[in-house]
């Protein structure tokens, strides 16, 4: 991984140049159901970043320490981040506790991710106090210590704020900035580190691709420890220095409105979903709750983070045409938090180019389009790719191959990360000759790349990744589960635009009380590790198919499960329960139990 | 006290046998009652009960009793 960012300064910098220019200005509305939005000023917001990283310095953070930050949508998270950055320490934004995981397996969690990427401090709210004490002086965690900066007139009296100390002065841009944890549970959480020059080099190249000016405002509901919502919602518009508006992502999914509200108010120009998102909203906002909206102010939506659905693109589309929604601001991208962000993206001004190819051929690496109006599975495309990325599509053997062939992708930028933290076999597993393997199936065709599929085994559900093996690790110890004969995948549910998490569990119960105690059983433990299971299919020993390597095939046992599904041959135990297998004597893969 | 009838929409909305569901249930103590399913169970109990909630009234809701105690005030039920 070869850049220099000598020349871009640092990120620091560039939020005090902003703050020089145009203090009054205002740089974060932080939104709030049914409240008057608060709102930071430049002047204000570094000020108080300012302040707070004194504080920080001078309760024992040192520069190039890695802090966790732990909040719910709070407005002091932001001068906090900002705080950690002029002190020269490294911010890494983690999720919440969740309330349906048990206070264990989130500092399990914690413990885990700090073995990797070192985390040294965890800032947060005296709420998570008593949850988190336990992590320090156990021999286990890296934490050294628990700081609560959210308590503002506590945390921020007493300092002395003559000077902001070393760490601005020494400040280079390609130092390291902050650390972005992929999804997971522990152990596989990959701890992506991304420098100032990385940062600011990307976000400075894709806004002038987007075409984006002093006019333009960012409106996000997204979660600021998933890439998308920090890097494109967070740190573009700060180094640009525009307004962001950031909606609590807890309200969001509760009463999908407000995002329209926001962007309605604020005459909001831009912003980034998954895809899940647009069939959310087009399906689920109630008709009273849009009094007033209007997305005529909106010039790109742009769909990212999991597979585009061009009919969800559509139903969204026919849902608020009439709200002044414009055809060209459905946008799409592609990106991954290794390069920084966005690798392609849809210019500004259009839609995203479409493909009708033959899916027979398609599903054998042949992207033919269909001409003569037979059957055909349309492809959206992620876009062009912007300037400073490059792209290649390779076979098995990493030879490039030629356009509408699928092959993997593999990527190089000016922004590549440095490496995941503390993780050498992984940063080299994923790189070759300095090309990033993203292990994503796509296909070029003419100055479009279009993404099909995955190599790897990841689930995606809305927009969060989801890792069999810890799904399969949860279920695997349950009482009535054959050990082993476990398997999860992501299933396609067309009306939710996105992946729900499926797992199909081998089991020798056959009395129907205990199967239907099994069914929760395995629900609750999707619970223990955060995530939802929607469907558990109960089958029969040996109805898994197994690998060569003599383990349950994932992509087997899918195709094989949907296959039984779309046949019909599926028996519900007790109205219910997605049970397979008992009823498939016709199925000539099944194995008698 | 939630009523038989809230209980029985909730647990078909999340395909539930059975759950015990009292008014200090919080949603994500129920298995499937996720954030994003949240929005289908508020949907079901308002198309059930022909009643019609509004945002920052979903936005207040911590438990199940809250949820009851707003299908019975739309309703016209004395608390």
């Amino acid at each position: 991984m070869k850049h220099n960012h000598a020349d871009t300064g640092t990120i620091w910098d560039r939020w005090c140049q902003n703050a020089d220019k145009s203090p009054n200005a205002v740089a974060i509305v932080h939104w709030r159901a049914a409240k008057i939005p608060l709102r930071w000023t430049w002047g204000e917001l570094v000020e108080t970043a300012k302040r707070y990283s004194v504080a920080l310095m001078s309760r024992g953070i040192q520069r190039g320490e890695v802090c966790g930050i732990i909040s719910r949508h709070n407005p002091l998270f932001y001068p906090v981040y900002l705080g950690c950055v002029c002190a020269g320490a490294m911010p890494a934004v983690l999720a919440y506790q969740n309330p349906r995981l048990h206070p264990e397996k989130f500092r399990e969690g914690l413990e885990g991710m700090g073995r990797r990427s070192g985390l040294d401090w965890i800032l947060t709210e005296r709420a998570l106090e008593s949850v988190l004490e336990p992590l320090l002086g156990n021999g286990r965690s890296t934490i050294k210590g628990l700081q609560f900066p959210f308590e503002s007139d506590e945390y921020l009296a007493d300092v002395e704020f003559g000077s902001l100390g070393e760490a601005v002065s020494v400040m280079r841009a390609s130092d390291p900035l902050l650390l972005q944890h992929s999804s997971g549970t522990t152990g596989l959480q990959k701890p992506v580190l991304l420098s100032h020059g990385a940062v600011l080099g990307h976000v400075t190249q894709y806004a002038k691709f987007l075409a984006m000016s002093d006019s333009d405002k960012i409106v996000s509901w997204l979660p600021l420890y998933h890439d998308m919502g920090l890097i494109a919602a967070f740190h573009l518009p700060l180094a640009l220095g525009i307004t962001t508006i950031q909606i609590d992502p807890f309200e969001w999914v509760v009463a999908p409105s407000l995002l329209l509200e926001a962007i309605s108010a604020e005459r909001a120009t831009m912003t980034w979903l998954p895809n899940f998102a647009f069939s959310m909203m087009a399906d689920k906002i109630k008709e009273e709750d849009l009094e007033g909206a209007t997305l005529d102010s909106c010039r790109m939506l742009i769909n990212c983070s999991e597979p585009v659905r061009p009919r969800d693109q559509e139903k969204f589309f026919k849902r608020f045409a009439l709200r002044g929604l414009k055809r060209e601001a459905l946008s799409s991208c592609y990106a991954m938090a290794e390069t920084t962000f966005a690798v392609t993206q849809t210019p500004p001004g259009r839609e995203p180019a479409t493909l009708a190819v033959d899916p027979q051929l398609l599903a054998k690496g042949i992207a033919s389009q269909v001409v003569n109006g037979g059957k055909a599975k349309i492809c959206e495309s992620s876009g062009e790719l912007i300037p400073g990325c490059e792209i290649r599509i390779v076979d098995e053997e990493f030879n490039d191959i030629e356009e509408g062939r699928v092959g993997e992708v593999l990527i190089k930028t000016a922004w590549m990360f440095d490496g995941y933290r503390n993780y050498p076999e992984k940063t080299a597993a994923a790189i070759r000759d300095e090309w990033y393997m993203s292990g994503d199936y796509g296909f070029r065709s003419g100055n479009e790349i279009y993404i099909i599929g995955r190599k790897k085994d990841i689930v995606i559900v809305a927009g969060n990744n989801i890792y069999p093996e810890d799904v399969e690790a949860a279920i695997n110890d349950l009482d009535g589960v054959i050990p082993g004969r476990t398997v999860a995948f992501g299933e396609e549910d067309i009306e939710f635009g996105s992946e729900r998490l499926s797992v199909v569990v081998e089991t020798p119960l056959t009395d129907e009380s205990k199967i239907k105690q099994l069914r929760t059983a395995i629900l609750k433990a999707g619970m223990s590790i955060e995530v939802s299971i929607t469907n558990v299919y109960l089958v029969p020993p040996r109805f898994l198919i197994k690998s060569s390597a003599g383990k349950p095939s994932r992509n087997a046992n899918r195709d094989r499960v949907l296959r039984l599904k779309s046949a019909e041959l599926t028996m519900q135990f007790g109205g219910v329960n997605d049970g397979l297998g008992r009823a498939e004597k016709s199925d000539p893969e099944c194995v008698e139990a | 006290m939630v009523s038989d009838e809230l209980r029985k929409v909730i647990l078909n909305v999340l395909k539930l046998d059975a759950w015990e569901i009292a008014d200090t249930t919080l949603a994500a103590e129920v298995p499937g009652w996720d954030s994003l399913s949240h929005i289908n169970v508020v949907s079901a109990v308002e198309r059930h009960f022909g009643v019609g909630f509004k945002t920052v009234e979903v936005i207040k809701l911590k438990n199940v009793g809250d949820l009851q105690r707003l299908v019975d005030s739309k309703l016209g039920k004395q608390p």
